[in-house]
C-alpha cells in the first residue's frame, strides 16, 4: 500500500497520574481496508480509541489525518476529519426519536427541514439493510436497533475512519453477520474500518489486517493471512490458553430440580417445557428475539406467565417478584450489566452483598462491615477479580471483571438455580475462561444452571443440553453430542424445523 | 391509521393535559355557582401572562437536567430595576424600557450559567445560593423604598389589560396576547430549530451529547442565560400589572414555575417536554389556586394542602393518561405494520 494513511498513530504514549494507559502506540489505517485490534479488556483500546476521537488528548506523540500532523481537541474536532466511533453499549438519546438521533451532530443549516430529514434518516436505514420506523422513540429500540441508528449517524457524517468497538456483543449470530456486511461494504467505499472485536471467528472472516495490544503496547500488525487465532490468543495473553471451547463432563444427578411445562407469556412466548436436573447446565441458544431473555425472567418472577406450570423442588413454583424467586434460591444474573446488574458508582464489596444483606446484619441491625469485607475478598480471591481492594466503585473495574463481581454478587447467596445471561458478553478470552471454570465449578457443587447465549461455542462448551428458541418458540432440546454450531443456528434461524 | 397513531408522544402528553384542565374546570363550574364567565378568564390569563414566561425559561432549564430556583428574585429584581428607571426618566422609549427588563435578568442568568456550566457546581447548589443574593441585591438597590403605580407612566401600567381580540366572551389582553406569542415563539424554535436539539440531547443523555460532538457546556450555559431572560421580561410584566413593587417581589415564583413545567409534563430528569405543555402547566396551577378561593366548602387553612394534593393528583393523571394513549398509539401502529 503505497496510499497515505487515512488516520495514523505515531508513538502515542497517554498517562492517567502515574499509569500508563498506553505507551509508544503506532498504528496506520489505510482507506478501503478493515483493520481489527485485538488485546485483552485493560489492554489500552479504549484510550486508544479515546485518543482517535479526540475525547483525550495524547502525553506525547503524533496524530496524522492523510499524512499532515492534527491537534484533534473534542469530539466535534475529530468528526470534522470524517472520524467517528460505535460502541458496544449505544450512545443513542431515549427521549428523541430515530431521525432525531441520526442528525443530532449536524451542524449545517439553522432550521430543521424534517421531512428531509426523515427521508434522509430512511435512506441511511435502508442503505444498510434494517427496518426501523424513523419516528420511534430510541428509549424503545433494542440494543441492535440503537447501534444501527449509530451507524446511520456516523454514516450521515461521511465517515472516513469508523471505528467500531465490540459491535456484535450485543447482536445475534444473523444481526452480527448483517453487521459485518456493513463494515465490509463501508470498507469498499474506501472507508478505514477499525473493528474491535473478542469474537476471533470474526476477526478472521472480516478483516485485512489484524494489530494485537498488550498492557498499552503494540505486540504486533500482521495480514491476516499471515496470522491464526491460536497465535493472536497467544500474543493477546501473553501465555498459551487451554482451549477453552473444551466441553467438560456433565456433573448432572438424577434428582430433576425444575421442571417447566408448556410456560407461556401472552405475545411474548409460548409452549416452553424443559427438565433440568441439579448439578446441569442447560444452554438456551438462539437469536437476538427469540425471547430466552423473557422465559429467565418468568422463572425469576418478573414477567407474568399467562399460562402452564413450573415445577421446582417437586412442588408447584409460584412467583411474583424477584424477591419471591431469591428467597426460592433462584438467581438471576443479566445481560444488562450497566442497567440492571450493577450499582456502578457503588464499591464492590456493596455490590456483592446487595442480594444477601441480611446474611450481614448485626443484632442490631447494622451492617456488619467486616463480614462484608471478608465475603468481598474471599471473591476477589476466588474469582480472581483484579483490584487492588474492594471499597472501589465497580464502574471502575474492567468489563470482565465487572462481571464476575456480578456473578460473585449471585453466587454469595448460594443460589439453587442460577440463571445467567450472556455471561461473557463483551469481556475477553481469559476472562471468559474464567467465568466458564465458575460456572462449571457451581454445578459440579451441587449446584445447577440455565446459561443464556447467543455465542455459539460458549453454548457448546457450556451446555450438558441445549434448548433452542426461535421467536418465542422452542425449536429443540439438543443432547450434547448431537449438537453442532451448523446444527443449532438451523433450529435458530428456522431452517430446520422442530423435531 | 387513526389520528392517535399520528400523534407525538410530545403531543399525547398535551391531550392528555387538556382533559384534566377539562375536568378541573367541568368540576368547579357544577360547584361554584357563575363560576365559568369572563373574569375568571382574564383573572388567570393575567396571572398566568407572568408565570408562562417563567416557566418557559425554567422549562429550557429543567430540559438540560438542570434547575433554577433564583428566578423569583430575577423577576422581583428585574421588576424594581425598572419601575425604578421609568420613575426617573418618564419619558424612556417603551422598547428601551422592555430591553432594559430583558438585560437585566439575561446578566444574572449569565451569572447562573458561567457557574453551572464553567465553574461545574450544581445547579441546585448555585440558583439556590443565587436566589439569596439576587434578593440581597435588591434589597441594598431599593434602598428600602418601594415603587408605586402613581409613579408610572400610565402607558406601562395600561399596557396589561389593553383588549386585543374576544372569543365570545373571553377577552384576549396584550399581557396575556404578548406572553402567548413568546410561548409559541419559544415551542417553534425548540422544534423546528437546529441548535435547539442540542438541548434536549443534553439533558436526555449527556455523555452521547458529548461524543457527538455537542458542546454541552455551551448549551448548558444558553439554557441559564435564557431562563434569566424570560425572569426579566417577566419583571416587566409584574411591573406593569402591579404597578406597586417591594423588595417581595415575585417570592415563591421560582417553585410554581417548577411546579408549572412539571405539572405541564416537563420530565424533571431532562430530555423531554415543551414549553406549551409548561404553559399549560401554570394554567393548571392558576386554576387551582383561584378556584379554591373561591370554592367556599374548603377553609383558608387547607388551602394550601389542597393545591398540594389537587397537583399531585393532576400530574397522576397525566401521567397515567399519556402512558395509556402512547400504549394504545404503540399497539395501533404495531397492528398497521402487520
Amino acid at each position: 500500500m503505497t496510499l497515505a494513511p487515512t488516520l495514523a498513530l505515531r508513538g502515542i504514549s497517554k498517562n492517567f497520574g502515574m499509569t500508563a494507559a498506553l505507551t509508544d502506540m503506532t498504528l496506520e489505517l489505510f482507506p478501503g481496508e478493515v483493520h481489527a485490534i485485538a488485546g485483552e479488556n485493560g489492554a489500552g483500546k479504549s484510550t486508544m480509541i479515546k485518543i482517535m476521537t479526540g475525547i483525550h488528548q495524547p502525553s506525547s506523540g503524533v496524530l496524522d489525518v492523510d499524512g499532515e500532523p492534527v491537534v484533534l481537541n473534542g469530539s466535534k474536532a475529530a468528526r470534522m476529519r470524517g472520524i467517528a466511533a460505535i460502541y458496544q453499549e449505544p450512545m443513542v438519546f431515549p427521549d428523541l426519536d430515530v431521525t432525531e438521533n441520526i442528525f443530532i451532530s449536524a451542524t449545517s443549516g439553522l432550521f430543521l427541514n424534517r421531512p428531509a430529514m426523515r427521508r434522509a434518516a430512511k435512506e441511511l436505514i435502508a442503505r444498510i439493510g434494517m427496518t426501523l420506523d424513523v419516528d420511534r422513540i430510541a428509549s424503545g429500540l433494542s440494543l441492535a436497533e440503537q447501534q444501527a441508528v449509530e451507524i446511520a449517524r456516523a454514516l450521515s457524517q461521511d465517515v472516513r475512519v469508523l471505528i467500531m468497538d465490540e459491535p456484535t456483543a450485543s447482536l445475534s449470530a444473523h444481526e452480527a453477520s448483517e453487521l459485518r456486511r456493513i463494515a465490509r461494504a463501508l470498507a469498499d467505499d474506501g472507508v478505514s474500518v477499525v473493528y474491535i472485536s473478542h469474537r476471533l471467528e470474526e476477526v478472521f472472516q472480516l478483516a485485512n489486517r489484524v494489530s494485537v495490544i498488550r498492557d498499552g503496547k503494540h505486540i504486533s500488525t500482521k495480514l491476516i493471512t499471515e496470522t491464526d487465532p491460536q497465535t493472536l490468543i497467544a500474543e493477546m495473553v501473553g501465555r498459551e490458553v487451554g482451549n477453552y471451547f473444551t466441553k467438560m463432563p456433565s456433573t448432572a444427578t438424577s434428582e430433576t430440580l425444575l421442571s417447566v411445562q408448556s410456560l407461556s407469556v401472552d405475545g411474548v412466548f409460548e409452549d416452553i417445557s424443559f427438565d433440568i436436573k441439579r448439578g446441569e447446565i442447560l444452554a438456551m441458544a438462539g437469536l437476538i428475539g427469540a425471547r430466552r431473555t423473557d422465559v429467565a425472567l418468568a422463572l425469576f418472577g418478573m414477567l407474568k406467565t399467562s399460562a402452564g406450570a413450573v415445577t421446582y423442588k417437586g412442588q408447584p413454583l409460584k412467583v411474583t417478584s424477584s424477591r419471591q424467586a431469591i428467597d426460592a434460591g433462584i438467581a438471576y444474573v443479566s445481560e444488562d450489566r450497566r442497567k440492571l446488574g450493577l450499582a456502578m458508582a457503588l464499591p464492590i464489596r456493596w455490590n456483592i452483598s446487595l442480594a444477601t444483606l441480611q446474611k450481614y446484619l448485626t443484632p442490631l441491625g447494622l451492617i456488619n462491615t467486616s463480614a462484608e469485607i471478608a465475603t468481598a475478598w474471599d471473591y476477589k480471591k476466588k474469582l480472581n477479580i483484579r483490584t487492588p481492594n474492594t471499597d472501589i466503585a465497580v464502574g471502575n473495574l474492567s468489563g470482565g471483571n465487572q462481571q464476575k463481581v456480578m456473578l460473585a454478587k449471585w453466587l454469595n447467596m448460594a443460589p439453587d438455580l442460577l440463571i445467567v445471561d450472556e455471561p461473557t458478553r463483551g469481556i475477553d478470552v481469559g476472562a471468559k475462561a474464567e467465568v466458564h471454570a465458575l460456572i462449571r465449578a457451581f454445578t459440579a457443587a451441587g449446584g445447577t444452571a440455565l446459561v443464556i447465549s447467543s455465542d455459539l461455542p460458549e453454548v457448546l462448551a457450556l451446555g450438558d443440553r441445549i434448548l433452542v428458541m426461535r421467536e418465542g418458540r422452542q425449536m429443540a432440546i439438543l443432547n450434547h453430542a448431537d449438537a453442532s454450531q451448523e446444527s443449532i443456528m438451523a433450529l435458530a434461524t428456522g431452517q430446520k424445523d422442530a423435531a | 391509521m387513526g389520528l392517535l397513531s399520528r400523534l407525538s408522544p410530545a403531543a399525547l402528553r398535551i391531550l392528555a393535559l387538556l382533559v384534566v384542565l377539562a375536568i378541573v374546570i367541568l368540576f368547579f363550574a357544577s360547584q361554584i355557582e357563575g363560576y365559568l364567565n369572563g373574569r375568571l378568564f382574564n383573572r388567570i390569563s393575567s396571572s398566568v401572562a407572568i408565570m408562562a414566561l417563567i416557566a418557559t425559561g425554567q422549562t429550557l432549564v429543567i430540559l438540560t437536567r438542570n434547575i433554577d430556583l433564583s428566578v423569583g428574585s430575577v423577576v422581583g429584581f428585574s421588576a424594581f430595576a425598572t419601575g425604578s428607571i421609568i420613575t426617573n426618566h418618564p419619558d424612556l422609549n417603551p422598547l428601551l424600557l422592555l430591553l432594559y427588563a430583558a438585560l437585566v435578568g439575561t446578566g444574572f442568568g449569565i451569572i447562573n450559567g458561567l457557574l453551572v456550566a464553567y465553574a461545574r457546581v450544581p445547579s441546585i447548589i448555585v440558583t439556590l445560593a443565587t436566589m439569596a443574593l439576587f434578593r440581597s441585591f435588591l434589597v441594598e438597590y431599593s434602598n428600602a423604598k418601594s415603587i408605586t403605580s402613581d409613579s408610572l407612566p400610565a402607558w406601562l401600567t395600561d399596557f396589561p389589560n389593553l383588549p386585543v381580540f374576544s372569543i365570545g366572551a373571553l377577552e384576549f389582553r396584550a399581557g396575556f396576547t404578548a406572553s402567548l406569542l413568546v410561548v409559541i415563539l419559544v415551542h417553534l424554535c425548540l422544534t423546528r430549530l437546529r441548535p435547539a436539539r442540542a438541548l434536549f440531547a443534553v439533558g436526555s443523555n449527556p455523555e452521547a451529547a458529548d461524543m457527538a460532538g455537542i458542546d454541552a457546556k455551551r448549551v448548558v450555559f444558553a439554557a441559564f442565560a435564557l431562563s434569566g431572560l424570560m425572569a426579566g421580561l417577566a419583571g416587566f410584566m409584574f411591573l406593569a400589572r402591579f404597578g406597586n413593587i417591594t423588595v417581595v417581589a415575585g417570592l415563591g415564583f421560582e417553585l410554581k414555575s417548577v411546579a408549572s413545567s412539571v405539572v405541564g409534563g416537563v420530565n424533571i430528569f431532562g430530555g423531554s417536554g415543551s414549553v406549551i405543555g409548561a404553559f399549560l402547566g401554570a394554567i393548571l396551577v392558576d386554576l387551582l389556586e383561584t378556584s379554591l378561593v373561591r370554592w367556599a366548602v374548603v377553609s383558608e387553612f387547607w388551602r394550601e394542602a389542597i393545591l398540594g394534593a389537587l397537583i399531585l393528583l393532576a400530574v397522576a393523571t397525566d401521567t397515567i393518561l399519556s402512558r395509556r394513549l402512547t400504549k394504545l398509539r404503540t399497539k395501533k401502529s404495531k397492528e398497521a405494520a402487520q
